[in-house]
């Protein structure tokens, strides 16, 4: 309990990421608000809930399963950076990168759909 | 200029790499980790950028019955919505492109999907100044 705190190692495991520029952190963030994004957008959609019930519900849904798969994955993805920036060698993560562009995509089909109907 | 054939990585043919991943891909070697996160961060934020507009057409069409004549509601959402697609696969694009130029120690691409984005939030910004001012 005397340490200096700016130098006494933080709690848990110890040096999990050995990253000063706390990239896994920053990423797995980013991540983060983006399904809350992606989420507040296609709940904006609810305001059609009266008269298309069921196609809005299945978009919001749709987006709702695409953020539970991004946050249920979070922890690997964290772990995963960390592991890859301790080892110097990191391969991207393309399909996390394309399934989340199609949902976007797929979301502003849905969206022109609704708008024209 | 003559590109040096890239060494294989330490660990030989890099068999963590998804079949995708190597197909998107191609040669190089693995650029620093900081980079790729750099870059995946980039993309989410161009991806917000569009979930954004996506979110702003959905909202027009849903929230402003009262305000705009319906052509022009609908028009401007369609817009909105239309850009916002273009944007999230365009960002995809760019994603990789970057990743590609790392893997390659290229210069990194210019972002077409900046002028874009500002082109259209232009077009979007004029129909409703029309709106407003000619009503």
């Amino acid at each position: 309990m005397d340490e200096n705190p700016a130098t006494a190692p933080l709690p848990g495991d110890g040096p999990l990421d050995g990253d000063p520029g706390l990239q896994p952190e920053r990423t797995a963030l980013a991540w983060g608000r983006t399904v809350l994004t992606l989420v507040a957008a296609s709940a904006m959609s609810l305001r059609w809930l009266p008269d298309q019930g069921p196609f809005v519900l299945a978009m919001f849904g749709l987006t709702v399963a695409a953020g539970t798969g991004i946050y249920a994955t979070q922890r690997r993805r964290y772990r995963r950076s960390v592991e890859g920036i301790r080892a110097g060698h990191l391969t991207p993560d393309t399909a996390a990168v394309f399934w989340t562009a199609g949902a976007c995509v797929v979301l502003g089909a849905l969206g022109v759909w609704l708008v024209l109907n | 200029m003559s590109v040096p054939s890239t060494p294989p990585p330490p660990s030989g043919p890099d068999s963590r790499r998804s079949r995708f991943a190597e197909k998107l891909l191609p040669g190089g070697t693995e650029p620093d980790p900081r980079f790729t996160l750099a870059n995946e961060r980039t993309f989410l934020a161009w991806i917000r950028t569009s979930l954004a507009l996506l979110a702003g057409g959905i909202a027009v069409e849903a929230f402003t019955t009262d305000v705009f004549p319906e052509p022009i509601r609908r028009g401007l959402a369609v817009l909105l919505l239309l850009l916002g697609m273009l944007l999230s696969a365009g960002s995809a694009v760019r994603w990789l492109r970057v990743e590609a130029s790392l893997r390659s120690n290229r210069p990194l691409p210019l972002p077409l999907i900046g002028p874009l984005l500002a082109a259209g939030c232009a077009v979007a910004a004029a129909v409703v100044i029309a709106v407003v001012v000619l009503a």
